[in-house]
Order: structure tokens, then C-alpha cells, then sequence
């Protein structure tokens, strides 16, 4: 008289829900929740990235400066420095920045004009360490001193302590970002749910009444809202992409990039982590609509 | 079958709409539950159907203690059931067809393996040509059908009926209540509420009688 009880059928839900009205602009709202998501993501990779170039940059380096006296440093203790340094075990080179250079790094604070040339610059050494090399930084600078009254050493650790700090900060405010738009988006698409649930109800109570078992019900509302997401936080996190893609190039369109700050754009290479936030958004929409229809079905008989 | 014994129900703090049920149902046995608008007669098919809890009284269904049942098990249990709801119940976004095979998919069945079944009974209730309309574009008689034909298509255990005639003519009726009989020959237990006195004079089956929640055995099984 009955019919085999089979999972077979079961596992055809096509069209056991319909589209429900209004469902646009929830596709809308996981779109701009999975852009954002995205963005957030791109800035945890950037700030992480510069974060890790700004330290190997500066990691193995040293800067001696001999302030200026008058005009220009007296070249007696520049020789007498660099002597000394490349004398020292573990330096593999020594030597002097030229104007040029100079000039170049001060060209973002103060620009190319003439009168730069006219100021005092103080000569700076640049110091390069051999890998894994751990100088006497206080005994170098004692011996600095001796050879060369007007040098100062600068072995970058607290401007490498700071930037560790900022990078960190960056880092860790983009994931709260991230982990609130993570829960806003979880919050949508449960909210969505129960109000689908609601105008369901109907479908749903015939659908229990008939002998269909709860994950049944369950996977109609599931799959309808992980697609719904899916969809919509492909092309959030598409549009994404594309505005990592644009940033990165804008220098290509004649908006010169400001050399102390990362670059704005996502390498390639980085840019599948932003997949992650589609499969993240459908995910939570997985999980929510099931704990949503579950609970509801469980109120019913 | 179906035993009730000592069945009280009110909904909320309301007054007893049902008070003291008791009867059973045989085995494919045929009853007509009948009674004035009113009497109770829809909360106690609902309370067959596991869509509503007593409040107080012992229901078994099929041997079981539905009060002691557990969740998971009931599922199985409705499967064995055909109901046609007095309000129909049909999805509005599924054909005819659609609806009418809904038991069957939800059953496990694979459309290749219905196809005909649904088909032909479809057209056995004068819907051949309307398989794939859905309900709105369907009058109130057509989609009561519809309804018919989906509570039998799977052939139940039990087929309880809310006032099943009360949309179609009386040769529709005629049709229909033959379809009940015809499917109560082949086993399946059949209680069909209704006010329909013809419907009830056609056959000789049992009649049961609510009257302001309580209920009177008018007339046994021929």
C-alpha cells in the first residue's frame, strides 16, 4: 500500500519553494555585505604585506648620520665613520646616500623645488648587515662616537617596534571589520530566513502534515538561501576584485602612488583569498536558514 | 486503526470542543463523520491527522500510542495517511500535476515512476486537460479534485476527508465518492466528514455524529 520511503526523492527539491517576493533585495544586501567583506579581507592582506616589506626592508640595516656642521658634514668624520664600519665583523657594506638620493627622500614632504638643494643635509650611511649578523649595537656606537663626534646610529628598532605596532593595529581592525560584517551578514540572511519561513509557513506546515521529514523541509530553505548567497557574494567580492584590480593600477592612468604608503592594489596572487567571501557568506546562509527552519518545524506537531 | 478513548480538545482557554470521544476504526472499514457546522468535526479529523494535540484522552493511530510516539517517528507514520483538507491546501506555485505527485516525490519516488499513475488519475477526475494549469487558474470544484486525487495517489493506510463533495455537482460527487469506495476495497480505511446526506445515503457504511462535542454512533457498518 505505501510507498518505499527513499532518500532518491527526497533529494529533489527543485521547486518545492517559490521564489519568494522581495528576494532581490536580500540578494542585494549579501552583494554590498560580501563587497564590504571583501574589502576588508584586501585590507587585511595589504596591511599585512606592507607590514612584512616595511620589516624585511628595514631588518639587516643600519643608518649612520653625521649631522651637518654649516653647510655640508665635515667629510674627516664621514671617512673616519665609514672606515670603521666596514671594519666591523658582520658588515658586508658601508656607504654614503647620494644628493640625489637625499633629495629623493625628502621629495614627498617637501617636493623638488630648488631651495632644497640650499639646505643642510646630513650625510647618511647606509649600512648593510650580513644575514643573521647580530653587531654590538651599543660597543658600534661607543667607536662611532670616538671616530666621528657628530654621527648618530640608528639601528631602526623602534621605528621597526612602531611599524610592527600600527601594521598590527591595521591588521586587527580590519579583521573586527570583517568579523562584524560577518555577523550583520549571518544576521540578514537568519532574518531573511524566518521571514521566508514565515511566508512559507503554509508550504511548509502542508509539507510536515504530508509525512516529509524535517531535513527535507530543512534542505529546501537551505540550498534556496546558500545559492541566493552564493550568487550574491560572487559578484560582491567580483566587484571587489575590481576595485583592488583598479586601485592597483592607477598609477598606469597618471595617479602617482605616495612612496611611503602600500600600494592600494592586491597582487594576483592574493586576489583568490577573496573568494573566500562568497563561500564564507553561502556558508553562513547554510547554517542560519537550517538552525532557522529546524527550530520553527520543532514548534509545529 | 484508529482508536480514541476518553478525547478531550479546546484550543487555548476556550471551551471544549471536543468532550469524552471514543470510537475506533477497523481496518478497512468505511465512516462517515457527520454533524452540524460547528460540532467539532474538523478538530477531530485534525487530531487524526497529527495536526493538533488532544487535551486530554488517549489517541492511537495504526497500533500506536501517539501520545508516547517519538518525534522522528512520525513522518513514516503521515505517510500512511491521505487527507483531504476541507480549504484544499494545494501549492499555488505547482501545477496539477505537481501537486497531485507531491506524496509520491516526498515518498522517494522518481518521476519516471508516477508519470502514468499521476496522469491517469487526473484524468479519472475530469482533469486530464488541466494537468498542467496551476490552482488559481482552476475553479473551486477542479482544485478540490486535485486535492482528492493527491490525498489517494499513494495509495494510503487511511484516508480521512474534509466535506470532499461539497464543491462539485452531484454527478462529480457520485464520481468521487465511487473513487473512495474503490480505493476502501483495495484496503484503505476511508472517514470522510460531511453535512452531504445523499452522499452518505448512497453507501451503507457506518455513521458516526458529533453534537456539541460529543459524539453518537448513528448507524453501524452494513
Amino acid at each position: 500500500m505505501r510507498q518505499p520511503a527513499a532518500d532518491t526523492g527526497e533529494r529533489r527539491r527543485i521547486g518545492i519553494l517559490p521564489r519568494e517576493q522581495g528576494a532581490g533585495s536580500l540578494d542585494l544586501v549579501i552583494g554590498v555585505m560580501a563587497f564590504l567583506a571583501a574589502l576588508a579581507l584586501g585590507g587585511v592582506l595589504i596591511a599585512n604585506r606592507s607590514a612584512e616589506t616595511w620589516q624585511a626592508g628595514l631588518a639587516g640595516r643600519l643608518t649612520v648620520q653625521i649631522l651637518p656642521q654649516g653647510q655640508a658634514a665635515p667629510e674627516k668624520e664621514v671617512g673616519a665613520a665609514l672606515k670603521l664600519l666596514r671594519s666591523t665583523p658582520g658588515v658586508v657594506f658601508a656607504g654614503p646616500l647620494s644628493d640625489a638620493d637625499n633629495l629623493a627622500l625628502v621629495e614627498p614632504w617637501l617636493g623638488r623645488d630648488a631651495v632644497i638643494s640650499a639646505l643642510p643635509f646630513p650625510t647618511l650611511i647606509d649600512v648593510r648587515l650580513a644575514p643573521g649578523a647580530t653587531p654590538d649595537i651599543a660597543g658600534l656606537e661607543r667607536q662611532l662616537k670616538a671616530a666621528s663626534p657628530h654621527a648618530v646610529l640608528d639601528d631602526h628598532r623602534r621605528w621597526i617596534g612602531r611599524l610592527r605596532n600600527t601594521a598590527n593595529t591595521v591588521v586587527l581592525s580590519a579583521f573586527a571589520i570583517l568579523a562584524l560584517i560577518a555577523l550583520a551578514t549571518a544576521a540578514t540572511v537568519a532574518f531573511a530566513t524566518r521571514a521566508g519561513l514565515a511566508a512559507h509557513r503554509e508550504i511548509v506546515e502542508l509539507l510536515h502534515l504530508m509525512g516529509a521529514k524535517d531535513r527535507f523541509i530543512a534542505r529546501a530553505f537551505e540550498w534556496h538561501y546558500f545559492l541566493a548567497a552564493l550568487i550574491a557574494g560572487v559578484c560582491g567580492a567580483a566587484l571587489a576584485v575590481a576595485a583592488f584590480l583598479g586601485a592597483g593600477s592607477l598609477d598606469q592612468f597618471g595617479f602617482a602612488s605616495v612612496s611611503f604608503l602600500p600600494p592600494l592594489g592586491l597582487p594576483l596572487s592574493e586576489l583568490p583569498w577573496l573568494a573566500a567571501v562568497p563561500v564564507g557568506a553561502s556558508i553562513i546562509a547554510w547554517a542560519t536558514a537550517r538552525a532557522s527552519v529546524i527550530a520553527a518545524l520543532h514548534e509545529l506537531y | 486503526m484508529v482508536r480514541f478513548e476518553n478525547v478531550g480538545m479546546r484550543y487555548g482557554a476556550g471551551p471544549e470542543v471536543l468532550r469524552d470521544v471514543s470510537f475506533a476504526l477497523d481496518p478497512g472499514s468505511f465512516t462517515f463523520l457527520t454533524g452540524p457546522s460547528g460540532a467539532g468535526k474538523s478538530t477531530l479529523l485534525k487530531l487524526v491527522f497529527m495536526a493538533e494535540r488532544p487535551s486530554r484522552g488517549l489517541i492511537s493511530l495504526f497500533g500506536r500510542d501517539l501520545a508516547i510516539l517519538r518525534r522522528a517517528d512520525l513522518p513514516a507514520l503521515r505517510r500512511r495517511l491521505g487527507v483531504v483538507f476541507q480549504e484544499f491546501r494545494l501549492l499555488d506555485h505547482l501545477s496539477a500535476f505537481d501537486n497531485v505527485a507531491l506524496p509520491l516525490r516526498l515518498a522517494g519516488n522518481r518521476p519516471g515512476d508516477y508519470l502514468r499513475d499521476v496522469e491517469e488519475l487526473l484524468s479519472w477526475v475530469g482533469l486530464g486537460e488541466r494537468m498542467h494549469h496551476k490552482p488559481a487558474t482552476l475553479s473551486g470544484g477542479e482544485q478540490q479534485r486535485v486535492a482528492i486525487a493527491r490525498a489517494v495517489v499513494a495509495k494510503p493506510d487511511l484516508l480521512l476527508a474534509d466535506e470532499p463533495t461539497g464543491n462539485v455537482d452531484p454527478d462529480m460527487g457520485e464520481r468521487l465518492i465511487r473513487l473512495f469506495v474503490e480505493l476502501n476495497r483495495f484496503g484503505t480505511t476511508v472517514m470522510i466528514a460531511t453535512h452531504d446526506r445523499a452522499l452518505i445515503e448512497s453507501t451503507r457504511a457506518r455513521e458516526i455524529r458529533l453534537i456539541d462535542g460529543r459524539l453518537i454512533e448513528m448507524r453501524g457498518s452494513a
